[in-house]
């Protein structure tokens, strides 16, 4: 049996914030918001849901992509965040190198492991 | 940014359209990229198409190659037969600028005996297919180009706010790198600040930002003096960029754009920024990395001022050792790291023999020349992590973290030697000095106290020796 969807999106909101929580220690809270904002356009131009991520200085919030899933249940949200977490990896590389970053995407990947984590290539 | 945007739109959402343009005006329609290869499925079903293709998409080899050669030469639009003999109405889509893909429209019954009037009317419909789905596509273009600038806009904002409150140059180099590699997906950033007459890399990010942090360039260095001859921005190719020392290994992708601003001030030029870009930037693209080169320029002027001005407030001028009020926050710091980790800290307090008598007899430039000659001797006998500051006028001292008693009294000994036995001018010169180990409930004063008691007691026997605090 699939995996609820309230339960799938808990699941990336926790990936996401683990992503925020170790890219904010390197770069600080601007940057990782701008980079977060930047992935955001560049997404929406294929999933428009994803202008519905909340993100500020507190951290990043799926609730209002949950809400919209209600209605719109095709969705395909693993494609979704996949590409937002490889999008935002390859471009955490050119910050921080790519040793760094492998390091981050590598303790994700243990917690999170269906996403394809590559910060060289998507 | 991708070069073909229509890449960027969900296929899904594009093919939904397309559908039901297809069905209202009773064509098929589908779509390729700019380099020939798929972009939607066929709208409506054609049996030969279906037969060959096997489905909604073009893989029948000879149909591939078809398209990619056929497409390749088609200027703005053309009739085309395919290898099976349907005859296809092909567009360009785009701009001349912006050039986005290609556009197939055929009916969708396949008849080979077409009536000239009947042909006429689809020509005329395939024609109207075509002004709306460019029209649709420019739209899409236009909303995603405004993304881009309002993400610039937003950026340029927030940093103009951050730049100019933030004051660390750490900081505003971060700040200039990061926001650029985000922004413009830029494949290098690097931030060149100018240290009077040569320009060295403080920051830089990307793949290859390794190889360009701390490379030193003189300000006649024929490119470096081609960036400061104007205001502007300077456009290089990779061949001028590599003629700057020290960038064996630099690598740029064909068709990159690299470009070099020199970062100008109303008090002269800070340094230079450069940045490269996958893509050419458009004039609205160019005045919105210009406006954000000149706040760059204006945060780093202040934070180097701020850097500078810190370190003249901490710095002593004719020794360049920490002045007293640096010596003293220095030795809290090490105070509260020997009651957090219980190492070691002892401290040496120098002073001068019959200084004054000097200062008196010879002038007081001799004076300063010992003075100066002594900080030199004092530098070059302790360790890089070790401190020195002169603390008065011919009083000198110094922090040892992590030594013990033996140690600061070995550190002693060889600074009294060297001072005893170098050639001053006009007469020997000779120091004494008292050595004092930290205690876990020591302040700053009980410390320094302690060494001077023991520099006085130094005095007393004689001079030219060093007295270990007894306590």
């Amino acid at each position: 049996m699939s995996e609820p969807i309230e339960n799938q999106i808990e699941r990336y909101e926790t990936l996401l914030r683990e992503m925020w929580t170790a890219s904010a220690k390197y770069l600080g809270m601007f940057s990782v918001k701008l980079l977060v904002e930047r992935v955001v356009w560049e997404l929406s131009l294929e999933y428009r849901e994803i202008e519905l991520l909340e993100y500020d200085q507190d951290g990043i919030s799926c609730a209002r992509i949950a809400a919209s899933l209600k209605k719109n249940p095709d969705l395909p949200v693993d494609d979704m965040f996949a590409k937002f977490t490889t999008r935002y990896l390859k471009i955490l590389a050119r910050l921080l190198g790519h040793e760094k970053t492998e390091k981050i995407a590598k303790k994700l990947n243990e917690e999170f492991g269906r996403i394809p984590f590559d910060s060289k290539g998507e | 940014m991708p070069t073909n945007l229509l890449l960027s739109i969900s296929v899904k959402y594009w093919q939904d359209f397309q559908d039901t343009l297809a069905k209202v005006m009773d064509a098929n329609i589908y779509i390729f990229d700019v380099n020939g290869g798929s972009f939607s499925r066929f709208s409506r079903p054609v049996e030969l198409c279906q037969e060959v293709n096997k489905g909604g998409k073009i893989c029948n080899e000879k149909c591939i190659r078809f398209y990619k050669s056929a497409l390749g030469s088609l200027e703005d639009k053309g009739i085309l037969t395919c290898p099976y003999g349907i005859k296809l109405y092909a567009y360009r889509l785009g701009t001349y600028a912006q050039k986005i893909g290609f556009l197939i429209i055929t009916p969708t019954r396949i008849r080979t005996q077409v009536g000239g009037e009947e042909e006429n009317t689809f020509v005329t419909k395939a024609c109207s297919i075509y002004q709306t789905i460019n029209e649709v596509l420019k739209a899409i273009l236009e909303k995603n180009l405004l993304g881009l600038r309002r993400l610039e806009l937003n950026s340029i904002y927030e940093i103009s706010r951050l730049l100019t409150s933030t004051v660390e140059l750490d900081k505003v180099l971060d700040l200039i790198t990061n926001s650029l590699v985000i922004i413009y997906k830029a494949e290098l950033v690097f931030v060149g600040l100018r240290e009077g007459d040569k320009i060295r890399v403080a920051q830089a990010k990307g793949e290859y930002g390794h190889l360009l942090i701390g490379r030193e360039w003189p300000m006649v260095q024929p490119l470096i003096e081609q960036v400061f001859s104007k205001v502007e921005p300077s456009s290089l190719s990779i061949e001028e960029l590599m003629t700057l020392p020290g960038l064996t290994g630099l690598e740029v992708a064909p068709g990159n754009e690299i470009m070099v601003y020199p970062l100008w001030t109303a008090l002269g030029a800070v340094g230079l920024l450069g940045i490269v870009l996958p893509l050419s930037m458009d004039d609205d693209g160019s005045r919105n990395l210009q406006i954000y080169a000149n706040f760059a320029a204006v945060a780093l002027a202040n934070a180097k001022l701020i850097r500078r001005l810190e370190i003249e407030a901490e710095t002593e001028f004719l020794t360049g050792f920490f002045n007293k009020r640096a010596l003293r926050n220095r030795l809290v710091e090490e105070l509260e790291r020997i009651t957090r980790y219980g190492t070691p800290l002892s401290v040496i307090f120098l002073d001068i023999d019959d200084f004054k008598t000097y200062n008196d007899t010879f002038g007081h430039m001799a004076g300063d020349i010992v003075l100066q000659k002594t900080a030199e001797i004092i530098r070059n006998s302790i360790r890089l992590v070790d401190i020195a500051s002169r603390y008065g006028g011919e009083e000198f001292v110094i922090i040892l973290p992590g030594t013990e008693k033996e140690g600061a009294v070995a550190v002693a000994e060889r600074i009294r030697k060297a001072i005893e036995t170098y050639p001053f001018p006009h007469r020997q010169v000779t120091v004494s000095l008292g050595v004092a180990s930290a205690k876990r409930n020591d302040s700053v004063d009980s410390l320094l106290a302690r060494a001077d008691q023991a520099c006085y007691q130094a005095k007393r026997q004689g001079k030219n020796r060093f007295c270990l605090d007894p306590s």
